[in-house]
């Protein structure tokens, strides 16, 4: 009785783990798939003849697959690195600084916390709307900097809310000490404050920049051309009237996956104080 | 470890976008906008152009159509120069008019830029109205001048045995389908669930999904009705700009016992075909071109993946093309149009005439299967016997029903677009739906 | 002294402060003022004021009613269904052999971005050549056209949504579970408690809190569900699967340019909003999370 309920137990377990795994399983293999398997019936599950043509733009051969070769990413890789980075940074310092303002001096007390939730809370088209048509009257549609200031809006409330549980952590004696020495409070901050948090600031930038990496409304709305798309708006253009091109944009779903996939691993229990705004510390 | 890992990384990539920075070298950039189906011919283009001007550098962006087209509109409205040339929709000319060059007065005011050979009279006076010039304005030049086709299997159509099989059935010969009606029945007798016998699963491939190719479906059904003598004598002869949806004098017509007649025409097909709701351009190119289908109405540039396809080989034995049934397809296609809020516009201009030019005309149809723009082209004897979709095309062309190129089409087709699907789906009456459209779009177009 | 380092420290603040002054809070009353107007990006022309004009559109607007109405739908049955199967989830990987190696792939999904899970989906559901309906062939279920029928199209966005962010409920309740003491769930074993009661006396309390939390972040989150419709279904078949935000993208920012329309839509979205995050800041306990 009991040992029927246990492999009853692991059988559940299986089915629930093969329907979370399975779609990124067939992603990854459509993408190394060549393209006389690509529509298939039954579908191909373990393919036997893999290729990185999909990747390189030369498998299926026809219609629009040079399109979506690797060389014709590389610019929106490079966007989306440069985007992503600059938001976490910026992101870190602004949010490091506020923090300890706030953790600090309490500065704006309640209001200021809450407006910083609600900020999170913000739908982004809510916000992509006048974001737009004030970026239309700066001329700033279509550069970096939009997507940069607009990710920022975003990602700063989360940077400041987890370093503001961080510095709480740091015991308040040590930066009175200091202040008892005759430092400023920047010195303070930058000397006492910033080498005591580096998890934490480490896990502000990270959260930032998956945050920034993934997020496709406001890019696709501000941006419109390789000088300043990001690889999630270089996939989504594919998406209606085209040549369902499974193979390749199977590679290029891996290629816009693989790096903040991996970074999110590493990062897991920051991402989750992240999204819970701290009610998980793990 | 991971604290190094991650170190590892943000140097990694500093060091990555530090290069791409320093790579960009001090030439000229032209980003040209493309839709899917010119894009493999504009890259190629693009590609000896540079070869022949070194200084120029073309970076040929492909988007597919429910992405460009907000985006040119978007461009339009804010004057931002993120592209330098794009391909518009002839159904768009209206509305991204106000964002192109006229092409006219700049070859007048750079004398320096315009190629000497290059012949603007080699346009065909209809392709030329409908494919470069909105309101007597030329704001592109036609790169793809485009109608539907109705590609169909030959070897099926062909076949002793089918053929008796199918007079035993209905008591009529196995032919090329003239009207909707002929269609229906054949396209019954190729669908496995009501003929076991069928060589394929189902008759006809068709796309009615929730994007703009739904917006075009209909006119290849409507039309027939819209442009016979009595629909004439009823609406009026059809307004180019207007297109068949409306009456002459810019009301909508279909919101009519023929509109409803058409519409239930699409219903009964739906029968007979893979998932026509859920698919789009691509799903049915690869159900006829896996022989899921025996026959399917699509672009004239589609060829090319035909061609391609492993399982219609050899082609000139497989694949058949003739006029849409009822007579009147749809016409589509693109122009190439300059950006005003353009800073390159000279350069963009040169190497616009020269993906047009005599020789690339023909170039781009021969190697890429894209619609001939040129008379030039037409009667080029290499052009003329290519392959079986010459035959048609003058014809097609000719009786070509058109879509709105009116400056409000955008929001008449988002209109049109989503009640026509929840006609076709069964939620919405056809002719309450229609009427539904009728009245939006009275009000749009008063707005 | 106190004062001036409290003066100081407000100048720390300024960057954010700038940031959301300009970027939140002046947008957001620019927004309110111009949903009064006629502001259309393809007129090229002065808005007009039209006072309550576009909010009165709303009610007539079937498909505004519809893209609420869905919205609606993935409120009632997305979410329940990512709280129950996450928690059931975090309780069985709690009691399982080799619960870290179970509990990485289970989390993967939510790692992906939404476009790259919009474009799995999409091959998944296809309905000539996708596995789904492969396996559905099984069951001697015929192909589903889960692009093309609009209730299974429905269906289909929630099941990739349940799919994307069920391991978010998880990964937080199953932290939750890993802080319930072990001498607590030892003696109610030893007290002959069923694993039922254990469940309910012993764990659930420890993690009420976080089960407010996880659900009201959920319901916020699927407010703005954009991404996996614009991949998956584009809003079709019909406007079966328009979702508010997606609406609203449609009306002023691709076919329509009718931001004054847009702008009052997104009023009425924010306030859906605010309300919510009120009863979060609530549930949260902020004063003590931050110390203030």
């Amino acid at each position: 009785m009991h040992s029927i309920k246990e492999i009853f137990k692991y059988i559940l377990l299986l089915a629930l783990v093969i329907f979370f795994f399975f779609p990124i399983y067939w992603l990854i293999i459509t993408a190394f798939k060549v393209s006389s398997d690509w529509f298939d019936w039954p579908p191909v599950f373990i393919p036997t003849r893999f290729t990185i043509g999909n990747f390189l733009g030369t498998e299926g051969g026809f219609q629009g697959s040079l399109a979506t070769a690797i060389s014709s990413i590389t610019p929106y890789l490079s966007n989306s690195i440069v985007v992503a980075l600059v938001t976490a940074l910026a992101s870190m310092l602004i949010g490091s600084l506020t923090a300890y303002a706030i953790s600090r001096f309490k500065i704006g007390g309640m209001f200021f916390a809450s407006w910083i939730i609600s900020i999170r809370m913000l739908p982004p088209i809510a916000a992509a709307l006048p974001l737009y048509v004030m970026f239309s009257h700066l001329n700033l549609l279509n550069t970096k900097l939009s997507i940069i200031l607009g990710h920022l809006v975003f990602t700063t409330p989360f940077s400041t809310w987890i370093l503001i549980t961080f510095f709480n952590d740091i015991p308040r004696e040590l930066d009175e000490a200091a202040y008892v020495d005759g430092a400023s409070m920047i010195r303070t901050f930058v000397s006492v404050i910033l080498p005591l948090s580096a998890p934490g600031l480490a896990a502000v930038a990270s959260l930032a920049f998956i945050q920034s990496w993934g997020e496709f409304l406001l890019a696709l709305i501000l941006t419109s051309s390789a000088e300043s798309q990001t690889l999630p708006i270089y996939l989504g253009r594919f998406i209606t009237g085209w040549r369902i091109a499974w193979g390749p944009l199977a590679a290029a779903g891996l290629v816009t996956m693989v790096p903040v996939m991996t970074f999110s691993l590493i990062m897991q229990r920051y991402l989750l104080r992240g999204l819970t705004f701290g009610a998980v510390k793990y | 470890m991971r604290r190094a890992l991650l170190f590892a990384a943000i140097a990694c990539v500093l060091v990555y976008s530090a290069m791409g920075t320093s790579l960009a070298a001090e030439k000229v950039t032209l980003n040209v906008w493309s839709s899917p189906d010119n894009a493999d011919a504009l890259h190629d283009l693009a590609t000896q152009y540079t070869k022949q001007n070194p200084d120029v550098k073309i970076q040929v962006t492909p988007l597919s159509w429910e992405f460009l087209y907000p985006k040119i509109l978007q461009d339009v409205a804010t004057g931002t120069g993120a592209f330098d040339v794009t391909t518009w929709d002839v159904m768009t000319a209206g509305a991204v008019a106000k964002g192109m060059v006229d092409l006219q007065e700049f070859r007048k005011a750079h004398p320096e830029a315009a190629d000497p050979d290059y012949d603007w009279n080699d346009y065909d006076k209809m392709i030329w109205k409908t494919w470069g010039v909105w309101n007597g304005v030329n704001i592109g030049l036609p790169f793809y001048p485009a109608s539907m086709l109705f590609f169909y299997r030959k070897d099926y159509f062909e076949d002793p045995k089918i053929k008796v099989k199918f007079k035993a059935k209905y008591g009529r010969e196995l032919t090329i389908p003239k009207t909707w009606e002929e269609t229906i029945q054949i396209a019954e007798f190729f669908t496995r669930k009501y003929n076991s016998d069928s060589p394929t699963e189902y008759g006809i491939a068709l796309m009615f999904p929730r994007t703009h190719t739904l917006f075009y479906m209909y006119p290849i059904f409507f039309a027939p009705y819209r442009r016979s003598a009595e629909g004439i004598s009823k609406f009026g002869e059809v307004n180019p700009d207007y297109g068949d949806y409306f009456t002459h004098d810019g009301k909508p017509a279909f919101n009519t016992r023929e509109g409803v007649k058409a519409i239930n025409i699409m219903k009964k097909l739906m029968s007979y075909a893979p998932d026509p709701l859920g698919s789009d351009y691509g799903e049915t190119l690869e159900y006829f071109s896996n022989g899921t289908v025996a026959m399917v109405p699509q672009w004239f540039g589609v060829w090319a993946s035909f061609v391609a396809s492993e399982k219609l080989k050899p082609i000139e034995k497989t694949v058949g093309v003739a006029n849409m049934p009822g007579g009147h397809p749809v016409s589509g296609g693109w122009a190439l149009g300059l950006n005003k809020a353009s800073n390159h516009k000279i350069e963009a201009f040169k190497f616009m005439q020269f993906a047009t030019n005599k020789n690339n005309d023909k170039y781009k149809f021969l190697k890429y299967g894209l619609t001939p723009a040129r008379i030039s082209t037409t009667k080029d004897p290499k052009v003329q016997n290519a392959d079986a979709r010459m035959d048609v095309f003058a014809e097609a062309l000719a009786k070509a029903s058109h879509r709105p190129r009116i400056p409000e089409e955008p929001k008449l087709e988002d209109v049109a677009v989503n009640v026509l699907s929840g006609i076709l789906m069964g939620s919405i009456d056809p002719e309450e739906g229609l009427n539904r459209i009728a009245k939006e779009w009275i009000k749009i177009l008063e707005d | 002294m106190q004062t001036c380092y409290k003066a100081s420290a407000w100048l720390m603040a300024i960057p954010l402060l700038v940031l959301f002054l300009g970027f939140t809070i002046y947008p957001f009353f620019y927004m309110i003022g111009i949903s009064f107007t006629n502001c259309n990006l393809s007129a090229w022309e002065v808005p007009k004021w039209v006072g309550l004009k576009n909010y009165a559109t709303i009610f007539d607007d079937l498909v505004a009613a519809g893209s609420v109405e869905f919205t609606i739908l993935l409120v009632l049955i997305a979410v329940p269904l990512e709280m129950l199967l996450g928690l059931f989830v975090a309780f069985l990987i709690d009691d399982v052999v080799g619960e870290s190696f179970w509990r990485s792939i289970v989390v993967l999904p939510m790692m992906i971005p939404p476009v790259v899970a919009g474009i799995a989906w999409k091959m998944l559901y296809n309905f000539q050549y996708g596995p789904v309906n492969y396996f559905l062939s099984f069951f001697g279920i015929h192909r589903i056209s889960w692009l093309g029928d609009p209730v299974m199209a429905r269906v289909g966005v929630i099941i990739a949504d349940v799919w994307q962010w069920t391991p978010f409920v998880f990964l937080v309740l199953y932290s939750g579970l890993q802080s319930v003491p072990q001498d607590l769930i030892e003696a109610a074993s030893v007290d002959g408690a069923s694993r039922w009661h254990t469940i309910r006396y012993v764990h659930l309390p420890v993690i009420r809190p976080l089960v407010w939390v996880v659900l009201i972040i959920r319901l916020v989150d699927v407010l703005k569900l954009f991404d996996i419709v614009y991949m998956v279904t584009f809003g079709g078949p019909g406007s079966a699967t328009h979702t508010i935000s997606y609406y609203i993208y449609k009306v002023g920012l691709s076919f329509g340019w009718d931001i004054g329309y847009a702008s009052a839509l997104s009023v009425l979205l924010l306030i859906a909003v605010v309300l919510l995050t009120n009863v979060l800041i609530r549930v949260l306990n902020v004063r003590q999370l931050l110390g203030l």
